[in-house]
């Protein structure tokens, strides 16, 4: 990945070019005077004194709940929707609210707020405890079925050098009863959970190969792939599958090693609450 | 909550797995809660002795109380099964749904909701809630679709469907009860008793109070002429029995086949 080397300043100009859309799904968990109707005052207004710690407190509440609310559906929460639902005119203190807002979901849920790419005003929450089998159980009905299906996606692109053509994916897990265009039992619309979903959750990066007749897309790992996981732990679901050992891949087995590496060495600082995270998807159910 | 300064508490990985994985239902009965627990202290820490319960919970809302979210104990209001919801407290809770809902569903909840509010028994048959379709904001809506959306409801433990009926779950009552009491101040019913929130439940054919069944269950348990703890006069409707969870262990999984029919209700 590239990591500019440039500090983040705020870029609070950019803000609120961001395209429409998405938005008006979002809960307003403002309440307190004015509820709802605050809102939209976000943009305009002056810069307000300083406020009681009880206010900031509250603040810090709404944040992190929306935080929480949001990273339900996986969809990376942006800047521009935090500024207009939650934060309001405390936009002046936004970092510090990012920043207590961060280490409440650290401490109290186990939930890291790591900005998804450097610069990329989106964030998602990122889990710091291990799953464990017995998690999907706990769970009930309410597990996540398609992550098997993920992590075999992955695993493929993966082991196929990082990068995939989509006909490939669609030839291999035809193999496994999954067809682009039958209605799956569980996975549903699998055409559009690979290509749609698991993208916009930015597990996996889909674009067009230029220059293709008829037209092919490739697949890649999206950003929250690197955040939540690594090639490391993907090598040895990909080799538990097969009954065989990680190093009988060398090539893909030095990658990942040297991946492991990498993330070993301790990040740049940045203001960004992001720092090593740890990887929470699981390879189970 | 209630403005006594408690002692924070101090999280590990078995609490925030467990709060985790209590997020992840929204509602949870005590005997899973119970086993929930055990499984967290089994992936982390297998030879700490496991907290009590009210223990270990008292200990997460005391983190918790700065974030303005509570584990709120409550009961079912037909049975008086103990559950533990995860409620938010900062927040109008229609809000907390919107993050599931598009606008047209809400609209729908809400209607739900003053049906059952308004009405005497805690329920609202799927006809009159069905009947209201064409009048919710957002996109237009079939009724099949709104069939379908209050399934999600019912799944969501938001509503509770008994024969075609639907009526509030504990969770949503234990969420939205500030919510219900704000917005329906004329039509919300409490219960004589425990003078929560009541939705479903028995009345006095004389005075009208009402009550809660667990409540009743508990009030008259030793009497074998109920009276009116309000007005005096006869208890004219059968006395459920009290919830044992002890009992509960032993029938196990008929629970579906031992709820009170609503005959006997009012």
């Amino acid at each position: 990945m590239s990591q500019k080397p440039k500090s983040r300043g705020r870029p609070s100009s950019q803000v609120e070019r961001e395209p429409g859309g998405g938005g008006e799904e979002a809960p307003s968990t403002s309440r307190g005077p004015g509820g709802a109707a605050s809102q939209r005052r976000a943009q305009a207004s002056p810069a307000p004194g300083p406020r009681s710690q009880k206010q900031l407190e509250l603040k810090v509440a709404e944040l992190v709940q929306f935080l929480l609310i949001k990273d339900q559906r996986k969809i990376p929460i942006r800047r521009t929707d935090i500024l207009r639902h939650v934060v309001g005119d405390y936009k002046d203190v936004l970092p510090e609210l990012l920043r207590r807002a961060a280490e409440r979901l650290e401490y109290v849920f186990g939930y890291r707020l790591v900005e998804l790419e450097p610069r990329s005003n989106t964030y998602i929450l990122v889990n710091t405890l291990e799953p464990v089998e017995e998690d999907a159980e706990m769970r009930g009905d309410q597990g996540t079925p398609t992550t098997g299906l993920l992590m075999i996606v992955l695993g493929l692109i993966f082991m196929k050098g990082n990068s995939i053509k989509e006909t490939e994916v669609w030839d291999f897990l035809r193999r496994l009863g999954v067809h682009p265009t039958k209605k799956h039992l569980i996975f549903g619309d699998p055409k559009k959970l690979i290509t749609e979903d698991f993208v916009r959750q930015r597990y996996l990066d889909y674009r067009r190969i230029p220059h293709t007749d008829p037209v092919d897309y490739e697949l890649q790992w999206g950003p929250r792939t690197n955040l939540e996981t690594s090639k490391m732990k993907v090598l040895k679901f990909v080799a538990k599958i097969h009954h065989q050992d990680p190093k009988d891949w060398p090539a893909q087995y030095c990658e990942a090693l040297a991946d492991e590496e990498a993330r070993a060495r301790p990040q740049p600082a940045g203001p960004s609450p992001a720092t090593a995270p740890a990887p929470t998807l699981s390879p189970v159910s | 909550m209630q403005g006594n300064t408690r002692r924070t508490g101090v999280m590990t990985d078995v609490h925030r797995r467990f709060l985790q994985l209590l997020m992840t239902h929204g509602v949870l009965e005590e005997c899973d809660v119970k086993r929930l627990q055990k499984h967290c202290y089994k992936v982390h820490d297998c030879n700490a002795t496991v907290e009590k319960l009210e223990d270990f919970i008292n200990t997460i809302n005391s983190v918790l109380e700065s974030l303005y979210i509570e584990i709120k104990k409550g009961v079912t209001e037909d049975d008086g099964r103990p559950i533990y919801a995860l409620v938010n407290l900062a927040t109008t809770s229609v809000s907390k749904m919107a993050s599931d809902f598009a606008e047209n569903e809400l609209d729908l909840f809400r209607k739900a909701l003053e049906l059952i509010i308004d009405s005497d028994t805690g329920f609202a048959s799927s006809t009159n809630i069905l009947n209201l379709v064409d009048q919710l904001k957002g996109k237009k809506m079939r009724k099949k679709e709104a069939e379908h959306v209050l399934q999600k409801f019912v799944q969501n433990k938001w509503l509770i469907e008994k024969e075609g009926e639907f009526t509030l779950h504990g969770r949503a009552i234990l969420e939205m009860d500030q919510y219900i009491r704000e917005t329906y101040p004329d039509a919300v019913k409490v219960c004589n008793i425990c003078r929560s929130l009541l939705i479903q439940g028995q009345s006095c054919e004389t005075c009208g109070i009402r009550m809660h069944l667990p409540c009743v269950a508990k009030y008259f348990q030793s009497s074998s002429e109920p009276h009116c703890p309000h007005c005096n006069d006869y208890w004219p409707h059968e006395v459920p029995e009290v919830f044992d969870p002890e009992k509960e262990r032993e029938t196990g999984m008929s629970r579906s086949n031992k709820r009170p029919s609503r005959s006997r209700q009012h």
